[in-house]
């Protein structure tokens, strides 16, 4: 027995089952709630980042202050007002016509330097139309995903369980990026993907542990629980690590520079990863203790 | 050390020293003068420059329209006779009589085709040699107001159209001929993308860059990728051609003695290279201004009289490219009317078509065949992509520590911990080791799924580790309860790959730019986790607790 040992016992002392069921369901219904309130207010669940409505990004490494670059780049339609982030700072820029987006990217390169220069630019039309393929990628890798699952267990409520949990990690994912106000880049939608695939990993540990192991559910729940938390910390640690070298490195070492698309993998991840600690300990579990006391549960 | 004997003599261990040393032979890290070198390839994000996206704008449409129908509307407006009649189509031509007065050069005006007249009392016969493709093309030109290709297609002949042009556009410019668009596709042939590709090319290669990995995608799309040249540049060499002149010998034969006949701007169409009676040559078409320039200096510098010593001579960016003396025919024409199509002859045999080929392209003074449209570009200065490949190597190490510092204060066996961390850091190696034996491009996303390959390949040795440790921890699992274990493990850690890599095939399939990169090695890093690193894990594991 150890400390983790002891943990794992006093939460299932302290849930029921019925709470254990009932806490993340609120949590899925309050993430769905925030993405509909997104989706009246602005159209889509999540906001949309530029690769996805077009427009471009120019960050530069310059003395000069945002407010001394607002009026540089006036002549410009800026999306926002400029960020500083250290010594380089962020401007973003809705979609123009050509000619001007030229005459933009030119102006930058000439006045700063090129070497002082990071830039980014969408089509407008382009980027719309990858909005499309965003949703296609994550319904089709959700499915695949799906079937996986259903393969793998060839039992209805066990796997949808898994199922539902991978569910609701991307919606409470989603629902934090509304929050903390993360766009849709392809670093979201790459985290959003990945965490398809990769939120399943515990509950298919738990799930096979109760399912495919003789002896007592509870004990083959609490040694699952024991490695799962230990995978989750593993991926934690990795995902803070890329967050802080991604995201506040450049306030301890001034060489060091925010790399966006770093950022917006780890922080998605992070969401999704803290949510499926909820949802497979307690929600998945609860499914399957109710499922393994049920008499014609049992094999 | 017999232990030590034992487990490099396990297969699963031996495969996994093999990947780990063909990776190391494949990224070949070698000292340089500035510090270690590896064959390893990083995209432009880590190695500073800019790319463009180019989308060529284009429509290929099948259509139907009665050539006669177009030759009476179009010159019955022209000559402003409604009761010009249509009196026989062939294949090859097309009649119609008209009341008004006509000339030759009047009739040939609209492009349609070659024309002879003969004139009785009150009307003019016309005869058109023409086809009927012909007729469709010239008129889907003169009213879209863009070059339009005659594609031979398996079901018949398609039309292509060389610039952004909607289905209504189509339809409305078909409408009052009466022709009827049967298909309509966006996009351009796969030759038109060849042409624009093999033009971006030579316009590269012009100022000194080779090698440019030009990579094309589908039919519609462009991809440029060039190292170490700011994005201003890129944007120049790409999309604005270059400065095209034609000039004319003033002086019997002396070359350096030319004047000014016109630019660039005044050639409206370049036609492809045709033989001409065994000679390579090339057709371009003036505008009225161009024409008149080339008949007044023409004129004045006897280039009409002695076409010999009065050679035409054509530079792009001022370097030379072409000089020939007007046709015999031509000069003579040219002493009576502003000529507006021209010919430029290249010679004979495989090196003058070659000379065409490349004439077309500097007729063009680079301009591509089609119109493109930047979708995407993007530039990140060198010092930069240095400074974030430093700071994910940096991010790397400090997960692995990070990581080992988590399962050590699970574990706290160095036996299982050191384990772990040489499994997992030789996972690392081997995805480099497929990445530089592939020649794979590293960019951000790629070296952030190394980072969280890491982070879940760890899960997986975790998952083994306690499978074989449950329960009896101190008491030590026979073989046999040992191997049935193992296969439990690896049955859940085949299913949580199976997932990941079904969640990753459509962002490796459909590609998101960047995002292939991720996907790709995440697949990978996965499958070489479980073939390779994974069972030979297991075979330590195995070695020490058994």
């Amino acid at each position: 027995m150890d400390r983790i040992d002891e943990a794992i016992d006093t939460y299932f002392n302290k849930f029921t089952i019925r709470q254990s069921i009932i806490i993340p369901l609120v949590v899925v219904v309050i993430s769905l709630l925030i993405l509909a309130a997104t989706t009246l207010t602005i159209g889509t669940p999540v906001k949309l980042g530029m690769e996805f409505v077009g427009g471009s990004a120019i960050i530069i490494d310059t003395p000069q202050t945002p407010g001394e670059l607002q009026a540089a780049f006036s002549d410009y339609p800026l999306h926002s007002e400029p960020r500083e982030h250290g010594n380089r700072k962020l401007l973003q820029f809705e979609s123009m016509s050509q000619e001007k987006q030229n005459e933009l990217t030119n102006f930058a390169v000439k006045e700063y330097g090129s070497e002082n220069v990071e830039m980014r630019q969408v089509g407008e039309v382009f980027g719309k139309s990858q909005q499309i393929r965003a949703v296609q990628a994550i319904v089709i890798a959700f499915l695949l995903m799906a079937a996986v699952v259903l393969i793998l267990f060839r039992k209805i409520i066990p796997a949808v369980a898994v199922i539902f949990a991978a569910f609701a990690d991307i919606v409470f994912a989603m629902a934090m990026m509304g929050v903390f106000g993360l766009t849709l880049t392809f670093g979201t939608l790459a985290a959003i993907l990945m965490l398809i695939g990769y939120a399943v990993d515990t509950n298919l540990l738990l799930t096979t542990r109760v399912l495919k192991r003789k002896g007592d559910p509870m004990v083959q729940i609490k040694n699952a629980m024991k490695t799962g938390l230990t995978m989750t910390s593993t991926t934690l640690a990795a995902l803070l690590v890329l967050f802080l070298i991604s995201t506040i490195s450049y306030l301890a070492v001034s060489s060091f520079t925010r790399i966006d698309i770093v950022r917006d993998i780890a922080v998605v991840l992070i969401f999704g990863l803290l949510a499926d600690v909820m949802n497979t300990w307690m929600f998945n579990t609860g499914i399957l203790r109710k499922y393994v006391i049920m008499p014609r549960g049992r094999r | 050390m017999a232990m030590e004997n034992s487990l490099l003599k396990n297969p699963r261990v031996l495969l996994l020293l093999a990947g780990v040393i063909i990776s190391l032979i494949f990224i070949y890290p070698h000292p340089t003068d500035d510090g270690i070198d590896t064959n390893l390839k990083y995209g432009l994000e880590l190695e500073g420059g800019s790319w463009l996206q180019l989308r060529m704008q284009g429509a290929i449409i099948e259509m139907d329209a009665d050539p006669s129908q177009i030759i009476q509307s179009e010159y019955s407006t022209y000559l402003d006779d409604k009761d010009l009649e249509i009196t026989r189509v062939k294949s090859d031509s097309i009649r119609f009589v008209t009341t008004k007065d006509v000339t030759r050069p009047q009739i040939e005006e609209l492009d349609y085709g070659t024309a002879s007249l003969l004139k009785e009392e009150e009307t003019t016969l016309v005869a058109i040699s023409t086809t009927k493709e012909q007729v469709i093309q010239t008129y889907l030109q003169n009213y879209l107001d863009t070059e339009v290709k005659i594609l031979q297609t398996e079901d018949g002949t398609a039309y292509e159209i060389r610039t952004n042009t909607s289905e209504t556009q189509v339809e409305q410019v078909l409408a009052p001929i009466g022709g009827k668009l049967l298909n309509y596709v966006e996009g351009v042939s796969s030759e038109t993308r060849d042409d624009t590709k093999q033009i971006l090319d030579a316009k590269l290669n012009g100022i000194g860059l080779k090698d440019i990995p030009i990579r094309t995608i589908g039919d519609d799309y462009i991809l440029i990728d060039l190292a170490g040249v700011d994005i201003a540049t890129a944007l120049r060499i790409a999309a604005t051609p270059g400065k095209f002149e034609i000039r004319i010998q003033t002086e019997g034969n002396q070359t350096n003695q030319t004047a000014h006949v016109l630019y660039g701007d005044q050639i409206t169409s370049v036609g492809i290279p045709q033989q001409y009676e065994g000679a390579w040559g090339v057709s371009f078409r003036l505008k009225d201004e161009g024409a008149v320039a080339l008949r007044d200096a023409a004129i004045r510098y006897d280039a009409t009289t002695e076409p010999q010593n009065h050679h035409l001579i054509m530079y792009l960016d001022n370097n030379e490219i072409f000089s020939g003396p007007l046709a015999a025919g031509l000069a003579q024409n040219i002493q009576n009317i502003p000529v507006k199509d021209l010919k430029a002859q290249t010679g004979m045999g495989e090196e003058g078509g070659q000379k065409a080929k490349e004439l077309q392209v500097h007729l063009r003074a680079g301009a591509l065949p089609v119109n493109v449209e930047v979708i995407g570009s993007g530039q990140v200065p060198a010092t930069l992509g240095a400074q974030f490949k430093e700071q994910l190597g940096i991010a790397g190490i400090i997960t692995l520590i990070a990581v080992a510092l988590i399962v050590y204060r699970r574990y706290r066996h160095r036996e299982i911990i050191m384990p772990m961390l040489i499994t997992t850091f030789s996972e690392v190696v081997m995805i480099l080791g497929f990445a530089a034996a592939i020649k794979w491009q590293l960019d951000l996303p790629s070296l952030v799924a190394i980072i969280a390959v890491i982070g879940t390949g760890v899960d997986h040795l975790i998952i083994i580790t306690d499978e074989v440790l449950h329960k009896e921890r101190g008491e030590l699992p026979t073989e046999r309860i040992f191997k049935a274990r193992i296969k439990k493990a690896f049955t859940i850690i085949f299913a949580a790959a199976a997932t990941t890599i079904a969640a990753m095939i459509p962002l490796g399939y459909m590609g998101f730019g960047a995002l292939r990169g991720f996907a790709i090695v995440t697949i990978v890093g996965i499958l070489i986790g479980i073939f390779i690193a994974r069972p030979a894990y297991g075979a330590i594991i195995k070695h020490i607790i058994v």
